[in-house]
Protein backbone atom coordinates (compact mmCIF):
# COMPACT_ATOMS: atom_id res chain seq x y z
CA UNK A 1 0.00 0.00 0.00
CA UNK A 2 2.64 2.31 0.91
CA UNK A 3 4.56 1.73 -2.89
CA UNK A 4 1.17 2.48 -4.26
CA UNK A 5 1.40 5.72 -2.41
CA UNK A 6 4.85 6.46 -2.85
CA UNK A 7 4.23 5.83 -6.70
CA UNK A 8 0.89 8.19 -6.77
CA UNK A 9 2.12 11.07 -5.04
CA UNK A 10 4.94 11.81 -7.19
CA UNK A 11 2.75 12.37 -9.72
CA UNK A 12 1.14 15.27 -7.72
CA UNK A 13 4.41 17.13 -7.47
CA UNK A 14 3.90 16.26 -11.47
CA UNK A 15 0.81 18.58 -11.75
CA UNK A 16 2.24 21.20 -9.38
CA UNK A 17 5.35 21.41 -10.90
CA UNK A 18 3.64 21.71 -14.53
CA UNK A 19 2.22 24.99 -15.92
CA UNK A 20 -1.10 22.67 -17.61
CA UNK A 21 -3.11 22.71 -14.32
CA UNK A 22 -2.48 26.28 -13.64
CA UNK A 23 -3.70 27.69 -17.30
CA UNK A 24 -6.97 25.91 -17.04
CA UNK A 25 -7.41 27.11 -13.50
CA UNK A 26 -6.85 30.71 -14.92
CA UNK A 27 -8.84 29.99 -18.36
CA UNK A 28 -11.48 28.55 -16.23
CA UNK A 29 -11.75 31.81 -13.62
CA UNK A 30 -11.75 33.61 -16.94
CA UNK A 31 -14.32 32.37 -18.00
CA UNK A 32 -16.84 32.12 -15.14
CA UNK A 33 -15.76 35.49 -14.33
CA UNK A 34 -16.59 36.59 -17.57
CA UNK A 35 -20.25 34.99 -17.77
CA UNK A 36 -21.00 36.10 -14.20
CA UNK A 37 -20.41 39.93 -14.69
CA UNK A 38 -22.83 39.33 -17.10
CA UNK A 39 -25.54 38.57 -14.57
CA UNK A 40 -25.03 41.55 -12.71
CA UNK A 41 -26.19 43.52 -16.18
CA UNK A 42 -29.57 41.25 -16.19
CA UNK A 43 -29.32 39.60 -19.01
CA UNK A 44 -32.36 37.08 -19.05
CA UNK A 45 -31.50 33.81 -18.29
CA UNK A 46 -28.02 34.02 -17.87
CA UNK A 47 -27.79 32.37 -14.14
CA UNK A 48 -29.31 29.00 -15.94
CA UNK A 49 -26.22 29.51 -18.54
CA UNK A 50 -23.35 29.70 -16.01
CA UNK A 51 -24.32 26.69 -14.40
CA UNK A 52 -24.97 24.94 -17.71
CA UNK A 53 -21.84 26.16 -19.21
CA UNK A 54 -19.74 26.22 -16.14
CA UNK A 55 -20.61 22.64 -15.23
CA UNK A 56 -19.29 21.88 -18.44
CA UNK A 57 -16.31 23.24 -18.55
CA UNK A 58 -15.45 22.29 -14.76
CA UNK A 59 -15.87 18.31 -16.23
CA UNK A 60 -14.07 19.31 -19.71
CA UNK A 61 -11.35 20.69 -18.04
CA UNK A 62 -10.79 17.92 -14.74
CA UNK A 63 -10.89 15.32 -17.65
CA UNK A 64 -8.49 16.71 -19.80
CA UNK A 65 -6.35 16.76 -16.87
CA UNK A 66 -7.06 13.29 -16.03
CA UNK A 67 -6.38 12.34 -19.69
CA UNK A 68 -3.44 13.62 -20.14
CA UNK A 69 -1.43 13.12 -17.30
CA UNK A 70 -2.49 9.46 -16.71
CA UNK A 71 -1.80 8.61 -20.92
CA UNK A 72 1.74 10.03 -20.29
CA UNK A 73 2.65 8.29 -17.24
CA UNK A 74 3.77 4.37 -18.86
CA UNK A 75 5.00 5.89 -22.45
CA UNK A 76 7.01 8.39 -20.09
CA UNK A 77 8.75 6.02 -17.80
CA UNK A 78 9.68 3.90 -20.69
CA UNK A 79 11.21 6.67 -22.72
CA UNK A 80 12.95 8.18 -19.92
CA UNK A 81 13.96 4.96 -18.77
CA UNK A 82 13.05 5.73 -15.52
CA UNK A 83 10.87 2.78 -15.53
CA UNK A 84 14.20 0.91 -14.77
CA UNK A 85 15.24 1.68 -11.27
CA UNK A 86 11.25 1.80 -10.53
CA UNK A 87 10.98 -1.91 -11.66
CA UNK A 88 14.29 -3.03 -9.75
CA UNK A 89 12.33 -1.87 -6.72
CA UNK A 90 10.74 -4.79 -4.85
CA UNK A 91 7.42 -3.68 -6.36
CA UNK A 92 4.94 -5.84 -8.76
CA UNK A 93 4.25 -4.42 -12.28
CA UNK A 94 0.49 -4.61 -10.90
CA UNK A 95 1.83 -2.16 -7.98
CA UNK A 96 2.79 0.62 -10.60
CA UNK A 97 0.19 0.32 -12.80
CA UNK A 98 -2.47 0.88 -9.73
CA UNK A 99 -0.23 3.67 -8.49
CA UNK A 100 0.06 5.49 -11.83
CA UNK A 101 -3.88 4.99 -12.30
CA UNK A 102 -4.18 6.17 -8.55
CA UNK A 103 -1.74 8.97 -8.91
CA UNK A 104 -4.07 9.78 -11.86
CA UNK A 105 -7.15 9.33 -9.84
CA UNK A 106 -5.98 11.82 -7.54
CA UNK A 107 -4.36 14.94 -9.29
CA UNK A 108 -7.25 15.37 -11.48
CA UNK A 109 -9.78 14.54 -8.53
CA UNK A 110 -7.61 17.90 -6.92
CA UNK A 111 -8.07 19.79 -9.71
CA UNK A 112 -11.50 19.10 -9.85
CA UNK A 113 -12.32 20.01 -6.39
CA UNK A 114 -10.97 23.53 -7.23
CA UNK A 115 -12.54 23.88 -10.60
CA UNK A 116 -15.92 22.69 -8.76
CA UNK A 117 -15.58 24.71 -6.16
CA UNK A 118 -14.89 27.68 -8.11
CA UNK A 119 -17.93 26.76 -10.08
CA UNK A 120 -20.09 26.67 -6.69
CA UNK A 121 -18.75 29.98 -5.44
CA UNK A 122 -19.67 31.55 -8.85
CA UNK A 123 -23.17 30.22 -8.16
CA UNK A 124 -23.49 30.85 -4.96
CA UNK A 125 -22.34 34.96 -5.64
CA UNK A 126 -24.82 34.55 -8.50
CA UNK A 127 -27.52 33.67 -5.68
CA UNK A 128 -28.68 30.62 -7.81
CA UNK A 129 -26.97 27.73 -6.12
CA UNK A 130 -28.18 24.46 -6.15
CA UNK A 131 -29.35 22.15 -2.87
CA UNK A 132 -26.44 20.97 -1.09
CA UNK A 133 -27.63 17.26 -1.76
CA UNK A 134 -27.28 17.93 -5.60
CA UNK A 135 -23.96 19.62 -5.40
CA UNK A 136 -22.36 16.96 -3.22
CA UNK A 137 -23.71 14.32 -5.69
CA UNK A 138 -22.28 16.60 -8.93
CA UNK A 139 -19.05 16.31 -6.92
CA UNK A 140 -19.52 12.31 -5.95
CA UNK A 141 -20.03 11.64 -9.94
CA UNK A 142 -17.42 13.85 -10.71
CA UNK A 143 -14.79 12.21 -8.50
CA UNK A 144 -16.12 8.66 -10.41
CA UNK A 145 -16.46 9.98 -13.74
CA UNK A 146 -12.73 10.62 -13.30
CA UNK A 147 -11.42 7.30 -11.91
CA UNK A 148 -13.13 5.95 -14.89
CA UNK A 149 -11.70 8.11 -17.43
CA UNK A 150 -7.91 7.42 -15.99
CA UNK A 151 -8.58 3.63 -15.80
CA UNK A 152 -9.26 4.01 -19.75
CA UNK A 153 -6.37 6.46 -19.97
CA UNK A 154 -4.04 3.93 -18.05
CA UNK A 155 -5.21 0.78 -20.11
CA UNK A 156 -5.09 2.21 -23.48
CA UNK A 157 -1.67 3.54 -22.58
CA UNK A 158 -0.80 -0.29 -22.61
CA UNK A 159 -1.65 -0.87 -25.70
CA UNK A 160 -0.92 2.49 -27.87
CA UNK A 161 0.65 5.34 -28.13
CA UNK A 162 0.65 8.72 -26.18
CA UNK A 163 -1.19 10.13 -29.30
CA UNK A 164 -3.77 7.61 -30.36
CA UNK A 165 -4.28 7.13 -26.37
CA UNK A 166 -5.75 10.67 -26.19
CA UNK A 167 -7.51 10.87 -29.15
CA UNK A 168 -9.45 7.83 -28.40
CA UNK A 169 -10.37 8.86 -24.95
CA UNK A 170 -11.19 11.98 -26.11
CA UNK A 171 -13.25 10.45 -29.12
CA UNK A 172 -14.93 7.96 -26.85
CA UNK A 173 -15.66 10.71 -24.57
CA UNK A 174 -17.53 12.55 -26.93
CA UNK A 175 -19.38 10.24 -28.52
CA UNK A 176 -20.69 8.27 -25.65
CA UNK A 177 -21.85 11.19 -23.80
CA UNK A 178 -23.27 12.64 -26.67
CA UNK A 179 -24.76 8.95 -28.53
CA UNK A 180 -24.81 6.48 -26.04
CA UNK A 181 -29.28 7.16 -25.89
CA UNK A 182 -29.14 6.49 -29.54
CA UNK A 183 -27.35 3.34 -29.43
CA UNK A 184 -29.56 2.05 -26.81
CA UNK A 185 -32.86 2.88 -28.53
CA UNK A 186 -31.36 2.13 -31.77
CA UNK A 187 -30.23 -1.84 -29.81
CA UNK A 188 -33.97 -1.90 -28.42
CA UNK A 189 -35.46 -1.57 -32.42
CA UNK A 190 -33.15 -3.88 -33.77
CA UNK A 191 -33.65 -7.42 -33.99
CA UNK A 192 -31.63 -10.90 -34.47
CA UNK A 193 -27.74 -11.21 -34.81
CA UNK A 194 -27.51 -6.81 -34.65
CA UNK A 195 -29.43 -6.71 -32.20
CA UNK A 196 -27.50 -8.80 -30.00
CA UNK A 197 -24.12 -7.61 -30.75
CA UNK A 198 -25.41 -4.24 -30.35
CA UNK A 199 -26.61 -5.01 -26.70
CA UNK A 200 -23.34 -6.62 -26.25
CA UNK A 201 -21.59 -2.94 -27.61
CA UNK A 202 -24.12 -1.24 -25.63
CA UNK A 203 -23.12 -2.99 -22.30
CA UNK A 204 -19.37 -2.92 -22.71
CA UNK A 205 -18.83 1.07 -23.56
CA UNK A 206 -17.86 2.74 -20.48
CA UNK A 207 -20.91 5.06 -19.95
CA UNK A 208 -20.06 8.54 -19.42
CA UNK A 209 -23.69 9.51 -19.62
CA UNK A 210 -24.31 8.13 -16.26
CA UNK A 211 -21.83 10.96 -14.86
CA UNK A 212 -23.83 13.82 -16.27
CA UNK A 213 -25.79 15.55 -14.25
CA UNK A 214 -25.74 18.83 -15.83
CA UNK A 215 -29.38 19.15 -16.82
CA UNK A 216 -30.05 18.51 -13.51
CA UNK A 217 -28.01 21.07 -11.97
CA UNK A 218 -28.66 23.41 -14.52
CA UNK A 219 -32.60 23.29 -13.51
CA UNK A 220 -31.79 22.69 -10.00
CA UNK A 221 -34.35 19.82 -10.10
CA UNK A 222 -34.04 17.18 -7.27
CA UNK A 223 -31.30 14.57 -6.23
CA UNK A 224 -31.19 11.48 -7.59
CA UNK A 225 -32.27 8.40 -5.18
CA UNK A 226 -29.93 6.78 -3.37
CA UNK A 227 -29.84 3.37 -4.84
CA UNK A 228 -28.65 5.01 -8.06
CA UNK A 229 -25.59 7.26 -6.72
CA UNK A 230 -24.78 3.46 -5.30
CA UNK A 231 -25.60 1.78 -8.50
CA UNK A 232 -23.18 3.94 -10.44
CA UNK A 233 -20.29 3.87 -7.78
CA UNK A 234 -20.23 0.20 -8.07
CA UNK A 235 -20.83 0.31 -12.03
CA UNK A 236 -17.17 2.64 -11.57
CA UNK A 237 -15.42 -0.11 -9.41
CA UNK A 238 -15.92 -3.05 -11.68
CA UNK A 239 -15.18 -1.34 -14.28
CA UNK A 240 -11.76 0.17 -12.98
CA UNK A 241 -10.88 -3.14 -11.59
CA UNK A 242 -10.97 -4.70 -14.61
CA UNK A 243 -9.36 -2.42 -17.18
CA UNK A 244 -6.54 -1.93 -14.20
CA UNK A 245 -6.52 -5.12 -13.84
CA UNK A 246 -5.75 -5.93 -17.71
CA UNK A 247 -3.35 -2.76 -17.70
CA UNK A 248 -0.96 -5.25 -15.11
CA UNK A 249 -1.38 -8.11 -17.27
CA UNK A 250 -0.15 -6.41 -20.46
CA UNK A 251 2.18 -4.58 -18.86
CA UNK A 252 3.73 -7.78 -17.43
CA UNK A 253 4.12 -9.55 -20.58
CA UNK A 254 5.83 -6.51 -22.24
CA UNK A 255 9.84 -6.88 -22.84
CA UNK A 256 11.58 -4.00 -21.72
CA UNK B 1 30.72 -18.75 1.73
CA UNK B 2 26.93 -18.10 1.23
CA UNK B 3 26.40 -17.52 -2.88
CA UNK B 4 24.79 -14.72 -3.17
CA UNK B 5 23.82 -14.76 -7.03
CA UNK B 6 23.81 -17.82 -9.36
CA UNK B 7 23.46 -18.30 -13.10
CA UNK B 8 23.12 -21.71 -14.18
CA UNK B 9 23.29 -22.03 -17.88
CA UNK B 10 21.68 -18.55 -18.40
CA UNK B 11 20.51 -17.68 -22.10
CA UNK B 12 18.36 -14.52 -23.55
CA UNK B 13 17.49 -13.77 -27.19
CA UNK B 14 15.74 -10.52 -28.02
CA UNK B 15 12.65 -10.59 -30.96
CA UNK B 16 12.08 -7.92 -32.18
CA UNK B 17 9.52 -8.96 -35.10
CA UNK B 18 11.66 -11.64 -37.28
CA UNK B 19 14.77 -10.38 -36.05
CA UNK B 20 15.95 -12.83 -33.11
CA UNK B 21 19.48 -11.49 -31.22
CA UNK B 22 20.96 -14.07 -28.89
CA UNK B 23 22.21 -11.77 -26.07
CA UNK B 24 23.13 -14.50 -24.15
CA UNK B 25 24.28 -18.17 -24.67
CA UNK B 26 24.26 -20.75 -21.63
CA UNK B 27 25.83 -18.04 -19.16
CA UNK B 28 27.29 -20.11 -15.65
CA UNK B 29 28.90 -18.12 -12.48
CA UNK B 30 28.25 -17.51 -9.06
CA UNK B 31 28.97 -14.58 -6.92
CA UNK B 32 29.56 -15.17 -2.98
CA UNK B 33 28.94 -13.14 0.22
CA UNK B 34 30.86 -10.21 0.36
CA UNK B 35 32.85 -9.99 -2.80
CA UNK B 36 32.75 -7.49 -5.57
CA UNK B 37 32.88 -8.61 -8.48
CA UNK B 38 33.58 -7.14 -12.02
CA UNK B 39 31.95 -7.98 -14.69
CA UNK B 40 33.63 -6.84 -18.00
CA UNK B 41 32.76 -6.82 -21.73
CA UNK B 42 32.70 -4.96 -24.69
CA UNK B 43 30.00 -2.79 -26.25
CA UNK B 44 27.14 -5.52 -27.01
CA UNK B 45 28.40 -8.27 -25.07
CA UNK B 46 25.39 -8.73 -22.67
CA UNK B 47 26.30 -7.04 -19.60
CA UNK B 48 23.16 -5.03 -19.23
CA UNK B 49 21.16 -8.18 -20.45
CA UNK B 50 22.25 -10.07 -17.49
CA UNK B 51 21.37 -7.66 -15.18
CA UNK B 52 18.26 -6.90 -16.58
CA UNK B 53 17.68 -10.62 -15.74
CA UNK B 54 19.43 -10.38 -12.29
CA UNK B 55 16.45 -7.50 -11.31
CA UNK B 56 13.37 -9.91 -13.29
CA UNK B 57 13.16 -6.46 -15.70
CA UNK B 58 13.88 -9.34 -18.32
CA UNK B 59 12.65 -12.96 -17.63
CA UNK B 60 15.08 -15.44 -18.61
CA UNK B 61 13.64 -17.89 -21.88
CA UNK B 62 16.52 -20.56 -20.33
CA UNK B 63 18.52 -21.68 -17.54
CA UNK B 64 18.24 -20.55 -14.05
CA UNK B 65 19.13 -17.77 -11.59
CA UNK B 66 18.95 -17.54 -8.28
CA UNK B 67 19.52 -13.97 -5.99
CA UNK B 68 19.46 -13.90 -2.61
CA UNK B 69 18.27 -17.35 -2.44
CA UNK B 70 15.18 -15.98 -4.42
CA UNK B 71 14.13 -15.97 -8.37
CA UNK B 72 14.55 -12.63 -9.64
CA UNK B 73 10.94 -12.62 -10.92
CA UNK B 74 9.48 -12.55 -6.95
CA UNK B 75 9.02 -9.05 -6.18
CA UNK B 76 10.71 -10.02 -2.48
CA UNK B 77 13.90 -11.03 -3.94
CA UNK B 78 14.72 -7.81 -4.73
CA UNK B 79 14.03 -6.53 -1.16
CA UNK B 80 17.51 -5.99 -0.29
CA UNK B 81 19.09 -5.37 -3.71
CA UNK B 82 20.06 -1.79 -4.80
CA UNK B 83 20.29 -1.23 -8.46
CA UNK B 84 22.20 1.79 -10.37
CA UNK B 85 21.27 1.49 -14.33
CA UNK B 86 23.22 1.93 -16.69
CA UNK B 87 21.30 5.41 -18.33
CA UNK B 88 21.02 7.36 -14.86
CA UNK B 89 17.57 9.07 -15.79
CA UNK B 90 15.14 10.48 -13.02
CA UNK B 91 12.07 12.59 -12.66
CA UNK B 92 13.11 15.82 -13.83
CA UNK B 93 10.85 17.78 -12.02
CA UNK B 94 11.65 16.09 -8.49
CA UNK B 95 14.33 17.08 -6.40
CA UNK B 96 16.77 14.72 -5.15
CA UNK B 97 15.39 14.50 -1.69
CA UNK B 98 11.65 13.63 -3.26
CA UNK B 99 13.17 10.82 -5.20
CA UNK B 100 14.98 8.77 -2.90
CA UNK B 101 12.02 9.73 0.05
CA UNK B 102 9.41 7.64 -3.24
CA UNK B 103 12.20 5.20 -3.07
CA UNK B 104 12.55 4.73 0.53
CA UNK B 105 8.50 4.66 0.69
CA UNK B 106 8.55 1.91 -1.96
CA UNK B 107 11.17 0.00 0.53
CA UNK B 108 9.07 0.66 3.15
CA UNK B 109 11.56 2.19 5.42
CA UNK B 110 10.46 4.25 8.34
CA UNK B 111 10.23 8.08 8.03
CA UNK B 112 13.15 8.91 10.53
CA UNK B 113 15.34 6.44 9.53
CA UNK B 114 14.86 7.38 6.07
CA UNK B 115 15.24 10.47 6.69
CA UNK B 116 18.74 10.67 8.24
CA UNK B 117 20.32 7.75 5.87
CA UNK B 118 18.83 10.36 2.39
CA UNK B 119 20.71 13.22 4.31
CA UNK B 120 24.00 11.11 4.76
CA UNK B 121 23.06 9.20 1.03
CA UNK B 122 23.88 13.22 -0.47
CA UNK B 123 26.67 14.09 1.88
CA UNK B 124 28.46 10.63 0.37
CA UNK B 125 27.94 11.44 -3.34
CA UNK B 126 28.73 14.90 -2.21
CA UNK B 127 25.75 16.71 -3.68
CA UNK B 128 24.87 18.08 0.28
CA UNK B 129 24.31 22.00 -1.52
CA UNK B 130 22.20 20.55 -4.55
CA UNK B 131 19.45 18.33 -2.18
CA UNK B 132 16.49 20.65 -2.85
CA UNK B 133 17.72 21.58 -6.68
CA UNK B 134 14.85 20.62 -9.07
CA UNK B 135 16.83 17.90 -11.20
CA UNK B 136 15.99 18.96 -14.79
CA UNK B 137 19.12 21.40 -14.11
CA UNK B 138 21.25 18.53 -13.20
CA UNK B 139 24.11 17.42 -15.55
CA UNK B 140 25.65 13.94 -16.10
CA UNK B 141 27.69 13.24 -13.32
CA UNK B 142 25.28 14.70 -10.70
CA UNK B 143 22.65 12.75 -12.66
CA UNK B 144 24.92 9.74 -11.88
CA UNK B 145 25.49 10.22 -8.46
CA UNK B 146 21.94 10.83 -7.76
CA UNK B 147 22.00 7.12 -9.12
CA UNK B 148 24.54 6.01 -6.98
CA UNK B 149 22.83 7.47 -4.01
CA UNK B 150 18.95 5.83 -5.04
CA UNK B 151 21.06 2.46 -5.37
CA UNK B 152 22.26 2.46 -1.39
CA UNK B 153 18.72 3.94 -0.19
CA UNK B 154 17.59 0.74 1.17
CA UNK B 155 21.32 -0.34 2.49
CA UNK B 156 21.31 -3.30 0.34
CA UNK B 157 23.14 -6.50 0.68
CA UNK B 158 23.84 -6.64 -2.81
CA UNK B 159 24.33 -4.26 -5.08
CA UNK B 160 24.03 -4.12 -8.97
CA UNK B 161 25.88 -1.28 -10.61
CA UNK B 162 25.66 -1.03 -14.40
CA UNK B 163 28.75 1.06 -15.61
CA UNK B 164 28.74 2.80 -12.37
CA UNK B 165 31.67 5.47 -13.19
CA UNK B 166 30.32 6.57 -16.93
CA UNK B 167 30.24 10.42 -16.82
CA UNK B 168 31.95 10.90 -13.36
CA UNK B 169 35.35 13.16 -12.89
CA UNK B 170 38.40 11.36 -11.74
CA UNK B 171 37.45 12.59 -8.45
CA UNK B 172 33.72 11.29 -8.23
CA UNK B 173 35.25 8.25 -9.57
CA UNK B 174 38.23 7.83 -6.56
CA UNK B 175 34.79 8.22 -4.43
CA UNK B 176 32.91 6.24 -5.67
CA UNK B 177 35.58 3.35 -5.63
CA UNK B 178 35.82 3.95 -1.94
CA UNK B 179 32.43 3.69 -1.18
CA UNK B 180 32.43 0.31 -3.10
CA UNK B 181 35.40 -0.50 -1.10
CA UNK B 182 33.97 0.18 2.45
CA UNK B 183 31.21 -2.17 1.28
CA UNK B 184 33.05 -4.64 1.37
CA UNK B 185 34.30 -4.56 4.86
CA UNK B 186 30.25 -4.22 6.00
CA UNK B 187 29.93 -7.79 4.29
CA UNK B 188 28.30 -6.32 1.31
CA UNK B 189 28.40 -8.29 -2.04
CA UNK B 190 28.80 -5.92 -5.04
CA UNK B 191 28.01 -6.56 -8.80
CA UNK B 192 29.33 -4.47 -11.32
CA UNK B 193 29.87 -4.24 -15.31
CA UNK B 194 32.00 -1.90 -16.83
CA UNK B 195 34.33 -1.48 -19.67
CA UNK B 196 36.97 0.52 -17.76
CA UNK B 197 39.23 -1.93 -17.20
CA UNK B 198 41.91 -0.42 -15.33
CA UNK B 199 38.82 0.50 -12.37
CA UNK B 200 37.80 -3.17 -12.66
CA UNK B 201 41.31 -4.16 -11.39
CA UNK B 202 41.45 -1.59 -8.77
CA UNK B 203 38.07 -3.05 -6.63
CA UNK B 204 37.36 -6.27 -8.23
CA UNK B 205 37.81 -9.62 -5.90
CA UNK B 206 36.95 -11.71 -8.76
CA UNK B 207 36.03 -10.89 -12.74
CA UNK B 208 34.21 -12.48 -15.70
CA UNK B 209 34.54 -11.70 -19.06
CA UNK B 210 31.94 -11.67 -21.20
CA UNK B 211 32.24 -11.64 -24.95
CA UNK B 212 29.18 -11.87 -27.26
CA UNK B 213 26.97 -13.59 -24.83
CA UNK B 214 29.57 -16.19 -23.28
CA UNK B 215 31.95 -16.24 -20.76
CA UNK B 216 35.19 -16.37 -21.65
CA UNK B 217 37.05 -16.46 -18.18
CA UNK B 218 35.92 -16.29 -14.30
CA UNK B 219 37.95 -16.05 -11.68
CA UNK B 220 40.13 -13.93 -9.08
CA UNK B 221 41.94 -10.69 -10.99
CA UNK B 222 45.51 -12.71 -9.74
CA UNK B 223 44.83 -15.72 -11.21
CA UNK B 224 43.77 -14.66 -14.23
CA UNK B 225 46.77 -12.83 -15.10
CA UNK B 226 48.68 -15.01 -13.33
CA UNK B 227 48.22 -17.41 -16.78
CA UNK B 228 49.61 -14.36 -18.69
CA UNK B 229 53.92 -13.07 -18.25
CA UNK B 230 54.94 -10.55 -15.49
CA UNK B 231 53.69 -6.76 -15.77
CA UNK B 232 50.79 -7.61 -18.03
CA UNK B 233 47.61 -5.88 -17.07
CA UNK B 234 43.97 -6.59 -17.31
CA UNK B 235 43.99 -4.37 -20.41
CA UNK B 236 46.04 -6.74 -22.93
CA UNK B 237 44.87 -9.68 -20.90
CA UNK B 238 41.25 -8.76 -21.80
CA UNK B 239 42.19 -7.25 -25.62
CA UNK B 240 44.49 -10.64 -26.07
CA UNK B 241 41.28 -13.02 -24.90
CA UNK B 242 38.65 -11.23 -26.98
CA UNK B 243 41.30 -10.88 -30.09
CA UNK B 244 41.46 -14.73 -29.90
CA UNK B 245 37.67 -15.38 -30.03
CA UNK B 246 37.40 -13.30 -32.97
N1 LIG C 1 15.75 -4.34 -26.49
C1 LIG C 1 16.56 -5.02 -27.31
N2 LIG C 1 16.08 -5.53 -28.46
C2 LIG C 1 16.88 -6.23 -29.31
N3 LIG C 1 18.17 -6.47 -29.08
C3 LIG C 1 18.71 -5.97 -27.96
C4 LIG C 1 17.94 -5.22 -27.02
N4 LIG C 1 18.73 -4.86 -26.00
C5 LIG C 1 19.94 -5.36 -26.28
N5 LIG C 1 19.95 -6.02 -27.44
C6 LIG C 1 21.10 -6.73 -28.06
O1 LIG C 1 21.60 -7.68 -27.13
C7 LIG C 1 23.01 -7.68 -27.15
C8 LIG C 1 23.54 -7.42 -25.75
O2 LIG C 1 23.20 -6.12 -25.36
P1 LIG C 1 23.53 -5.51 -23.92
O3 LIG C 1 22.84 -4.21 -23.80
O4 LIG C 1 23.25 -6.53 -22.89
O5 LIG C 1 25.12 -5.29 -24.03
P2 LIG C 1 26.13 -4.59 -23.02
O6 LIG C 1 27.18 -5.58 -22.72
O7 LIG C 1 25.43 -4.02 -21.86
O8 LIG C 1 26.75 -3.44 -23.93
P3 LIG C 1 27.23 -1.95 -23.53
O9 LIG C 1 28.60 -2.10 -22.99
O10 LIG C 1 27.24 -1.23 -24.83
O11 LIG C 1 26.27 -1.40 -22.57
C9 LIG C 1 23.43 -6.66 -28.18
O12 LIG C 1 23.71 -7.34 -29.37
C10 LIG C 1 22.22 -5.79 -28.35
O13 LIG C 1 22.15 -5.30 -29.67
MG1 LIG D 1 25.20 -2.13 -21.15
Amino acid sequence: MKAIWAIASVMMRELVRKKDFYILLIFLLALLGFLSSQSFFNVEGISRYIKDFGYSLVTLFSFIIAVTFTAKQMPGELESKTIYPLLAKPVSRHTIILGKFLGGVVISSISFVLFYGIFCIFQWIGGTGNSFMLLGQGFLFGILFLCLVCAIAMFLSNIMTLGANITLSVLLYIMISGFADSVRDSVLFSKGITSVLGGIFYYLIPHFEFYDLRIRITHSWDPLPGWIVVAVALYTCIYCFVLIYFAGLIFRRKRL
Amino acid sequence: MREVLTANNLSYTYETGKKKVEALKGLSFAVNDGEIFGFIGPNGAGKTTTIKLLLGILISQKGELSVLGKSPTLPEARKSVGYMPEIANYYRYLTPVELLTMYGDIFGIEKKLLKARINELLRLVDLEKESDRIMGTFSKGMMQKVSFAQALVNDPDLLILDEPSSGLDPVARKNMREVIKSLRDKDKTVFFSSHELSEVELVSDRIGILNRGELLAVGPVEDLLGEKEEGQTLESYFLNMIEREI
